[in-house]
């Protein structure tokens, strides 16, 4: 079964007067527990696909479902509600804040949960363990590497057990090095936990740690992924 | 007439000639020491501002181990405190903004109320003052006294009258005297009021102190032992602690005194006791009018004629009417000619006098309460307003990000108003309490200092701005952050990545 469904999706934008057509008759399936990487040239509507799915967005037109919820329709504040329990967020850029040490960074999205103060410790030392920054997490953003930074970003995102993770460009601002840590963790988290990975990417490398490849082009689904509106 | 106290001025002490250019120029003069010291106080508590900040964030981590959801809301309260803390100089300079102009706000705010104070307070009991019209010094004939008494009986509407003429009623006579004829000098010479003793403990001159509430019941209940040991003998006089000093006497002394403006009469002093240091008698004497009248008997006793100022003894009278009302319909008896004649007299109040002087600068005092105060409290939201604005703008991203992890937008906005919120409220509050707890202090310093000057003790900023001060720094708080976290609740977090990545 799908754990994400989109289906005839569309999303314009309007500049001004004008209306600028993003994403056109889009369906897409994700299943359970796979690791989809999201390619296509600059401009093709990738990041804003993704923003859709993961409930940063309302779309023009059409449906997704995540999990079991229908999230094109949710309010704002329902939508961030929803997004803190069931959507982990990677960034090209990590977007930790600078003020907060790894750990609190981690913690923070569980703030917003009704868990315990123990509950809450244990979840983001798991986290933290998983990327491999126990003994990091008493430093500040700017005490730590862009790849410590980006493994911070990672355990943020799993530190609530989301239904989905979504990383834009993750890989972006990191060296080789660093990437390939970024990219083995991602895969660690569909081996080992079962995650369900979306992650837009330019570089086919990147891509190929993916189960499977999906090709964005002027808003449409293009290749062998690309499903019919009959589906 | 002895420097610190003249019974013929006002209490205020305030001249109605001021022209409106000088008051213009100490007005200039006045800003400018007020925004200096202003900001030397705010740099000065400066330190107070952040020590204030850490130990309340110290406070908040003590909670943020407790059990939620207190540990949890303390935690996210503590992202106000790093962020505050992030750009020090930027808040450090907020505050120091907020805290001149809330000291400039609480200043004119003590002045305007002052003020206000004095001049409602026209409504309630007045002390009026009857002098010769067309002489300086005012010498009236002695028999005034008891004339302007029959007056008030027969001529004032009962309604008007003080319940007791004789116990709201007192005269004033300046008698100076030296100890020796051949050389005057300033050790040597006294200048005395003389008075009816009862007068002090009617309460007749506790607008010059001499009441319970200024000076204390210690001080008051030793200034009523020796009024009463006044009362005792006819020679007994009371002799200010600063001008004993001068003079080298002390209490119990008995000394002559040769009369200066009643040449040809001695007095035959004891020193029975002594008006504080530093009060406003403190330089001063009093003996008893009874002496005077008794001295001027016996010259007449002993050279057959009248003594030159016996019919001119009569300096001043004071009388305590019950309203303002009673003054004016008095007023308009006593300053009529028919009335008094020769020589004719003119009957003032002491807040009337300065009610007429506020007349004056009406327009000065409703353009600081109605245009000055305004403009100063929409400069403090503008100031807070910037600050935050710049902090959102440079937190912009990490605001979508707390936004994309679920934050909720009022939340978001929640911890922008509060950073507005604490520097508003420490500004207003560190600001109006030193104004208000500054004085005080270096005042009880003087005092524990044994320095007599009571420059402050003479204004006062109402109690009321230790609360104002705090309350409004909450609202510029408030006000000024209101735009910027409204912008921040906005954020669309889709915009701030599409654009980013
Ligand atoms: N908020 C917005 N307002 C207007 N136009 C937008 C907005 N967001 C995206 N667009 C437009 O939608 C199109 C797709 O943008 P999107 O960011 O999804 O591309 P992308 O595939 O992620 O590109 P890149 O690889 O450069 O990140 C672009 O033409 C962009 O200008
Ligand atoms: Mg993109």
């Amino acid at each position: 079964m799908a754990i994400v469904e989109v289906r005839n999706l569309y999303k314009s934008f309007t500049r001004g007067t004008e209306s600028i057509d993003v994403l056109m008759d889009l369906s897409l399936d994700v299943e359970q527990g796979e690791f989809v990487a999201l390619m296509g040239p600059s401009g093709s509507g990738k990041t804003t696909l993704l923003n859709l799915i993961a409930g940063l967005d309302n779309p023009t037109r059409g449906t997704i479902m995540v999990g079991d919820m229908e999230i094109s329709s949710l309010s704002e504040s329902e939508l961030a509600h929803w997004r803190t329990r069931n959507v982990g967020f990677v960034f090209q850029f990590y977007n930790l804040l600078p003020v907060l040490t790894a750990y609190e960074n981690v913690e923070l999205p569980l703030l917003l949960l009704p868990l315990t103060r123990e509950q809450r410790r244990h979840q983001v030392e798991n986290a933290l363990g998983l990327v491999g920054l126990t003994e990091r997490m008493g430093h500040r953003p700017g005490q730590l590497s862009g790849g410590q930074c980006q493994r911070v970003g990672i355990a943020r995102a799993i530190v609530t057990d989301p239904t989905i993770i979504v990383a834009d460009e993750p890989t972006g601002a990191l060296d080789a090095k660093s990437a390939d840590d970024a990219l083995n963790l991602l895969e660690l988290l569909r081996s080992e936990l079962k995650k369900t990975i979306i992650m837009v990417t330019h570089d086919p490398h990147a891509a190929g740690r993916a189960q499977r490849i999906v090709h964005l082009e002027k808003g449409r689904l293009v290749g062998a992924d690309a499903l019919t509106t009959a589906y | 007439m002895p420097p610190g106290f003249d019974p013929t001025l006002n209490p205020a002490g305030l001249s109605p000639d001021f022209s409106l250019l000088e008051l213009g120029l100490y007005a200039g003069m006045g800003l400018f020491v007020v925004l200096l010291l202003l900001t030397l106080l705010a740099l000065a508590t400066l330190p107070i501002f952040f020590l204030a900040l850490f130990i309340l964030d110290f406070v908040l981590r003590g909670f943020q181990v407790s059990p939620d959801p207190v540990g949890k809301y303390a935690k996210l309260a503590g992202l106000v405190f790093r962020s505050l803390r992030r750009n020090l100089l930027r808040t450090a300079l907020t505050y120091v903004a907020l805290f001149v102009l809330t000291g400039m706000l609480t200043l004119i705010y003590s002045v305007v109320s002052f003020l206000g104070k004095l001049t409602s307070e026209k409504q309630a009991q007045q002390m009026v003052i009857v002098t010769e019209k067309f002489a300086i010094p005012s010498m009236m004939p002695p028999g005034y006294a008891s004339q302007v008494k029959a007056v008030i009986r027969d001529k004032l509407p009962k309604e008007y009258q003080p319940a007791d003429i004789d116990k709201n009623f007192m005269t004033w006579s300046f008698v100076g005297g030296s100890l020796s004829l051949e050389k005057r000098t300033q050790e040597n010479s006294l200048f005395l009021f003389a008075l009816d003793p009862d007068a002090v403990l009617n309460g007749m001159m506790s607008e010059q102190g001499l009441s319970p509430d200024d000076l204390g019941e210690a001080d008051w209940n030793e200034l009523v032992r020796v009024i009463n040991i006044v009362k005792e003998d006819k020679r007994n006089i009371i002799v200010g602690e600063d001008r004993l000093q001068i003079m080298g006497k002390r209490v119990g002394d008995e000394m002559t005194l040769y009369g200066l403006n009643y040449p040809d009469i001695t007095f035959e002093c004891k020193i029975v006791g002594a008006f504080p240091a530093g009060s406003r008698l403190g330089t001063g004497a009093a003996m008893r009018y009874d002496y005077l009248q008794a001295k001027l008997d016996e010259y007449r006793a002993l050279k057959g004629k009248e003594h030159p100022t016996t019919t001119r003894c009569l300096n001043l009278i004071w009388v305590r009417l019950p309203d303002k009302e009673s003054y004016e319909r008095l007023a308009a008896i006593i300053n009529d000619p028919a009335t008094f004649s020769s020589p004719a007299v003119k009957m003032e109040t002491f807040s009337a006098a300065i009610g007429s002087f506020l007349e004056a600068y009406k327009d000065i005092f409703w353009g600081m309460k109605y245009i000055i105060m305004p403009a100063i409290m929409v400069i403090m939201c503008l100031v807070i307003g910037i600050t935050i604005t710049i902090g959102v703008r440079e937190r912009w991203t990490e605001m979508a990000v707390m936004k994309v992890l679920g934050f909720q937008p009022w939340q978001v906005m929640g911890m922008i108003v509060s950073e507005a919120v604490l520097i508003g409220v420490f500004g207003g509050m560190l600001s109006t309490w030193s104004v208000y707890f500054l004085p005080m202090a270096i005042n009880s310093a003087l005092k524990a200092a044994k320095v007599k000057f009571s420059f402050f003790d003479s204004f006062a900023c109402p109690p009321e701005i230790i609360i104002y001060g705090p309350a409004l720094g909450i609202l510029v708080g408030l006000v000024g952050a209101a735009l910027p976290s409204w912008n921040a609740r906005k954020v669309k977090v889709s915009d701030v990545f599409s654009q980013v990545a």
